[in-house]
């Protein structure tokens, strides 16, 4: 048997963001979905002039939707920054134009479809699915943030975001289309996020190669040289 | 053509009254007071404009409430600022020799007038399901705008379609952007559009000569820059969580906020919350009813009128985004814990 070998993956800055973008998103998901549907009633004995300042009101829940947007913004730009400046957080482009990266679609729906099994094939840092989702994931943060954006401007006619988006609006056929297109892409990526961590359980499960931790420490193990190894080589 | 002022003169208007009216249109068009001179030199220069109205698929609307403009009067405005040349509803001459005249006013007027347009052209059959003196509206629509020096679109009929386009849209009504291609066209939306905005648009392009500043979608940004929601009185009650849930409940009744039936008001652009209807009296929110979006694009389209977000055409099933959502993350969870089983299973041994 070959040594197995612990190979460093991801940057410190990548998992930095990476927490932080999924506890944005878990916030503006939950604020999202009261602002879209208020399903309790703020404080209904005092005098509305004064009650959005009474315990959790929609004033306050869309005041933390917004927050969290401008963090979800800031660590957007970045992970772009970050991207720029090291290779290894560029691992995220889909090499599809290398054959290594049709093989391996090939080897993983063989593989998820319980054709092949896991261990069978060659090794890679990064399987053909996951690079294809990952950009998907990306364009979906930034398509909530520029609609986000453009609906949250346009309270203030001449501000810097509705000089910016304000002609995303009419472009998606009006805000309420807006409205609609941001409240399923939030599901969309609450869809993703399910199957991200099973997908992310069950390589832990089967290989026992430190995935689930990789997102803290960087690191996973791998038995043969992964044959993408040059995505994150120096 | 003689000047607005020359025009109050004859009419025997003081120049007190002259200087009360100039301050107040200033106000109407949404501009500071530091404008008033301005206003007030263009009144006294600027010649009358003559205007061309034409009528394609429509209810006219649009007129009734023109007709309604308490600042100031319609009657004003048309009589007075305005030379509506061609208002084939108003005019009391009718047939052949109205039809006539509009040809001759195009010519006479060539690249000066403003042409009016409220409807809009279906162009389905060559156009022949709205059909104007014998002749498709289409063709009266290409026509009239040739000469014309500003086109402004009257209403959601000519701005984005209105209900005869609404799915599925049997007569293929468009908006007139569509067929006036090298006019500047200002978008006066609404079903019906304000009466005071409507003169306020006319007044600024008569006093300056000039179009007035427009948003992105064409809009004069001084009457539809902000949202409903953003100028609405109830908007209290939306920050304090206060919510109508049925028409009939007791938030009704306490005038909360209508975001849970199904306003519009977040996403609509228009001054209905500010300049209100009927000389200020009211506007639908204030008298108890959600804003069903009449100034935006394809709002019969986003139906139910009653419900926060439209929802997907399921047979049998009040499908809401939030419960198609919620369904498909189980769906996918339920996948998932599926997939890991057998997964585990068929790779068991052999490590
Ligand atoms: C809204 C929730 C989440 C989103 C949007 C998200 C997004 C992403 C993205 C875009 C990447 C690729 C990073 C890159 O290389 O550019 C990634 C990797 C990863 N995520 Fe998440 N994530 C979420 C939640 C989670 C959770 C809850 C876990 C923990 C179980 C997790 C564990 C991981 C791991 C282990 C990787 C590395 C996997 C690999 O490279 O194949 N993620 N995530
Ligand atoms: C992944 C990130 C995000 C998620 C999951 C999310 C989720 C949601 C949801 C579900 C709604 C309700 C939509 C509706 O029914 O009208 C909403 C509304 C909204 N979101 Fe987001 N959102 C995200 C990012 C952002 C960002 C970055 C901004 C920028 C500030 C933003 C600004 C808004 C605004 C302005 C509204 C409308 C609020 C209102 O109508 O009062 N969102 N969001
Ligand atoms: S009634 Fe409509 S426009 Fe007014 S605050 Fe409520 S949702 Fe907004
Ligand atoms: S409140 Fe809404 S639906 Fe009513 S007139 Fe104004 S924009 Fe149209």
């Amino acid at each position: 048997m070959i040594e197995a070998k612990k190979i460093y993956i991801f940057s410190p800055g990548l998992r930095v963001w990476h927490w932080i973008n999924f506890l944005t998103i878990m916030v503006l998901f939950f604020t999202g979905l009261y602002i879209g549907n208020p399903f309790f009633l703020g404080p209904v004995g005092v005098e509305a002039t004064y009650a959005y300042r009474e315990g959790i009101t929609m004033d306050f829940i869309r005041k933390v939707h917004f927050i969290a947007g401008y963090v979800l913004l800031a660590s957007f730009l970045f992970r772009v920054i970050i991207a720029v400046f090291n290779k290894r957080d560029r691992l995220v482009f889909p090499a599809v134009w290398r054959k290594d990266y049709w093989t391996s679609l090939k080897e993983i729906t063989l593989k998820y479809t319980f054709i092949m099994k896991d261990k069978e094939g060659y090794e890679y840092i990064r399987n053909a699915l996951a690079r294809t989702f990952y950009p998907l994931v990306y364009l979906m943060i930034l398509f909530m943030i520029a609609t986000g954006f453009a609906m949250y401007g346009m309270s203030k006619p001449s501000s810097f975001w509705s000089f910016l988006l304000g002609w995303l609006l009419g472009f998606l056929g009006g805000e309420f289309s807006v409205h609609a297109w941001h409240h399923w892409v939030a599901w969309l990526i609450i869809i993703f996020a399910v199957l991200h961590v099973y997908f992310v359980i069950r390589e832990e499960a089967i290989k026992k190669n430190g995935e689930l931790s990789s997102m803290f420490s960087g690191y996973k193990v791998f038995e043969k040289e992964p044959v993408d190894i040059k995505d994150i080589e120096e | 053509m003689e000047t607005f002022w020359e025009t109050f003169k004859r009419h025997g208007v003081s120049r007190r009254d002259f200087l009360k009216f100039a301050t107040t249109i200033t106000g109407m068009m949404g501009l500071s007071p530091s404008m008033i001179p301005h206003v007030v030199r263009a009144l006294e220069t600027k010649p009358r404009v003559p205007v061309l109205w034409i009528h394609g698929l429509e209810c006219t609307c649009c007129s009734e409430s023109f007709i309604r403009s308490a600042t100031p009067l319609a009657s004003d405005v048309v009589l007075s600022m305005i030379s509506l040349e061609y208002d084939d509803t108003l005019s009391a001459a009718a047939g052949e020799a109205l039809e006539k005249h509009r040809e001759e006013i195009i010519k006479r007027y060539w690249g000066n007038y403003i042409l009016a347009v409220e409807g809009n052209p279906p162009l389905g059959e060559d156009g022949m399901y709205c059909v104007v003196g014998g002749r498709a509206f289409l063709e009266n629509l290409k026509e009239s705008a040739k000469g014309a020096k500003a086109v402004i679109a009257w209403g959601s009929c000519a701005s984005w379609g209105c209900v005869q386009a609404a799915k599925p849209n049997p007569t293929t009504a468009v908006p007139i952007h569509k067929v006036i291609t090298d006019k500047p066209i200002i978008k006066v939306p609404g079903c019906p559009p304000i009466a005071e905005v409507m003169t306020g648009v006319i007044m600024y392009l008569v006093l300056f000569d000039a179009i007035p500043p427009l948003d992105s979608q064409g809009r004069p940004k001084q009457f539809y820059g902000n949202r409903i929601h953003d100028t609405c009185y109830r908007r209290a009650f939306f920050n304090a969580g206060q919510f109508v849930e049925r028409f009939d409940d007791d938030g009704a009744k306490k005038g909360w906020c209508l975001y849970k039936v199904g306003c519009r008001g977040p996403t609509t652009y228009n001054s209905c919350g500010n300049i209100r209807w009927y000389n200020g009296l009211s506007y639908p929110i204030q008298a108890g009813h959600g804003c069903i979006g009449c100034a935006e694009e394809d709002f019969w389209d986003k139906a139910p009128f009653y419900q926060r977000l439209t929802t997907i055409p399921l047979p049998n099933v009040e499908a809401s985004p939030d419960k198609v959502g919620a369904v498909a993350v189980a769906a996918a969870a339920a996948g998932a814990v599926a997939h890991g089983v057998i997964s585990k299973i068929r790779n068991k041994g052999g490590k």
